[in-house]
């Protein structure tokens, strides 16, 4: 026999969990369906995180507000908001806190404002942040200071050896009865003493010499900026083109430093640091990402609990630190280089879009300079509609290409050797 | 012993200063400061002393100034009345004069992060609602209310801002926003005349 429940309890089972399952799985669907709604329709005003005001107000919790517990009233008011709004005094309050008159969507049905407002009350619940998204902060020191103890000790291993040595072979001679002269100690000797000085002098030489051509560089220079601001999180992660900040640097000689509307473009919006990696800074510190957006606020005179009340006439420059500095005697022009050499701004400035605080990683000398200008073939088809016109006047050049006497022009060629072109 | 401990010394100091590569943090010293630091107001040099006068750079245009090359002012005020009297506007450089390639440049540089290189309103900020920015960029294909927009409202809107989208004003010329836009209006055209209905509810959704 094998042991059976009663028919009547079965049924009751399966019916009771195809219930459950049916309720968890509608209940699923809605939350589906409203976030495809509210992406597709509200988020261009209402903020997804649901508790931050955008163009529209935030609308974690919405039921508790207003009549909106009632869907038919929230129906009418999407529908039509301009004539719901002329008899309710609670909406015109609405309008003129934010300033901007709600769209209307007259395709929404109440199964629709059923759907969202479950999309809505589950986004609103705080949720944890995925875990493993920590990585460690990298100590490129620990290598260097590892080896150093290492040295260390082989060294001090290395003189007790001699020491023992030395002692060892006195002993042996004393046994064997063999008399030797007293040695020289080796501070004494002045063959020891010729050959130290002479490294002591090409070591010291080498860090001296070093030390003086690296006046006046700036290489590895990696200033505390007023505020943390991250070139990975920005032009990395987030591919934010160089120029959109720094467009100058394609009309003109410098690449500026953004203005603090151009910041504000994206931070009106976008108020806290939360899916991003951790940042650290050089010493390992970790950086509340949310703390130094509320810099920028502070200098923009911005309060993001009344975003439609910005003046942006009253904000105050923010003191970058500018990094990349050129000696006054010489000349360098960025839209030269980016717009007609075709030179991509990592060639000089690394590989900024890994970079948080963003160092100098070329020298920035001349020698640096004239070593691209030699190398750096010149793109010199001027004839389809893509190339540079200008270099139609080098008839001679494009006559060597021809009769193959030179295969490439180089920068160095048209002039990028001449004194003046950067010293006047 | 005392010998030894000289060594010792001696060694432990190279290794203390080999092993010192800590973050730079000073900008260091020149050879002739005179000739490495201007005397004249440079961009970017120290402004200390021009602040103490109120001077800075973040200060609007003087009203009425036109930057040089810029074309003349736009009159309208950032206002409803200013929104609604510009969907009259007509772009005044000819078509012959819009470089599109150009346009195509500066939509990806300053557009495209936000309303995508499509212009399907999915660009790498806001990335399906994945990304940073917390409100949804306008599908400026199939989005009636961009679709249907006239091109005086749409110059206005990149002047001035519109609702999360800031003002351009300040990265683009004149020349430049009506070159935009004229690259917005062009990619529209071609999109409504390859589908004439074009799917509102799924294009707007990210695909996934």
């Amino acid at each position: 026999m094998i042991p059976c429940k009663p028919i009547g309890q079965r049924l009751t089972l399966t019916l009771l969990s195809v219930f459950v399952f049916s309720i968890v799985y509608v209940s699923a669907q809605d939350v589906a369906a409203g976030k495809a709604i509210f992406m597709g329709k509200c988020a261009s005003c209402h903020n997804p995180n649901m508790k931050t005001a955008g163009t529209g107000p935030a609308l974690g919790g919405l039921e508790e507000r207003h009549k909106w517990a009632d869907h038919n009233e929230l129906l009418k008011w999407i529908n039509n908001p301009a004539g719901y709004m002329a008899s309710d005094p609670y909406t015109q309050g609405l309008l003129a806190q934010y300033k901007s008159m709600m769209t209307g969507f007259s395709d929404i049905t109440l199964k629709d404002v059923g759907d969202i407002v479950a999309y809505i009350n589950d986004a609103a619940v705080v949720k944890a942040p995925p875990p493993g998204s920590t990585p460690e902060p990298e100590k490129g020191n620990s290598n260097a200071i590892i080896f150093g103890v290492i040295s260390l000790i082989l060294a001090i291993i290395a003189l007790i050896l001699m020491q023992v040595n030395s002692n060892l072979k006195k002993m042996s001679d004393d046994a064997e009865g063999i008399s030797r002269p007293e040695q020289v100690p080796f501070y004494k000797n002045k063959i020891y003493i010729a050959m130290m000085a002479l490294i002591f002098f090409a070591v010291a030489g080498y860090y001296f010499s070093k030390a003086a051509i690296g006046l006046g560089r700036q290489t590895n220079y990696e200033p505390i900026q007023p505020i943390y601001y991250s070139h990975k999180v920005h032009a990395g992660i987030n591919q934010i083109s160089c120029l959109y900040c720094h467009g100058s640097a394609w009309d003109s000689k410098h690449a500026a430093i953004p203005a603090v509307n151009i910041c504000m473009n994206c931070h009106k919006s976008i108020g806290e640091y939360v899916k991003g990696p951790k940042l650290y800074d050089e010493g390992g510190n970790e950086i509340n990402g949310t703390a130094e957006i509320a810099k920028l606020y502070k200098a923009a005179g911005f309060d993001p609990t009344k975003p439609n009340d910005w003046d942006p006439t009253k904000a105050k420059p923010i003191e970058w630190v500018k990094i990349h500095n050129l000696p006054d005697h010489v000349y360098f022009n960025h839209s030269q280089h980016i717009r007609a050499g075709k030179v991509q701004c990592q060639s000089c400035h690394g590989e900024v879009t890994a970079m948080d605080e963003v160092k100098q990683v070329s020298e920035l000398s001349m020698g640096w300079c004239i070593n691209c200008h030699r190398e750096t073939k010149v793109d010199f088809n001027y004839s389809d509609s893509s190339g540079n016109k200008f270099y139609s006047i080098y008839e001679k050049f494009h006559n060597d290409i021809k009769n193959h006497k030179m295969d490439s022009v180089t920068v160095k060629d048209i002039g990028g050797l001449e004194c003046q072109k950067c010293h006047y | 012993m005392k010998k030894i401990w000289t060594i010792t010394g001696c060694v432990a100091l190279m290794a203390v200063l080999i092993s010192c590569n800590k973050t730079r943090r000073s900008e260091g010293r020149a050879y002739m400061p005179d000739m490495a630091y201007s005397r004249a107001y440079e961009t970017y040099s120290s402004t200390e002393n021009l602040k103490e006068k109120g001077i800075n750079y973040t200060s609007m245009p003087v009203a009425g100034t036109i930057a040089r090359g810029d074309a003349a002012g736009y009159t309208l005020k950032n206002d409803s009345t200013g929104y609604a009297a510009s969907a009259a506007n007509k772009n005044p450089f000819s078509a012959d004069s819009i470089d599109m390639k150009e346009a195509e440049r500066l939509y990806l540089i300053n557009c495209g992060i936000c309303h995508g290189a499509k212009l399907d309103g999915n660009g790498p900020l806001w990335n399906g609602g994945d990304g940073p920015y917390p409100a949804a960029p306008r599908n400026l294909i199939t989005d009636p209310i961009t679709a249907n927009m006239s091109e005086g409202t749409m110059f206005h809107s990149v002047t001035y801002g519109r609702n999360s989208m800031g003002s351009y004003a300040s990265q683009l010329t004149t020349k430049q926003r009506w070159e935009v836009v004229a690259y917005i209006k062009s990619k529209q055209g071609t999109a409504s005349a390859a589908k004439p209905a074009a799917d509102t509810a799924t294009a707007a959704m990210p695909k996934k």
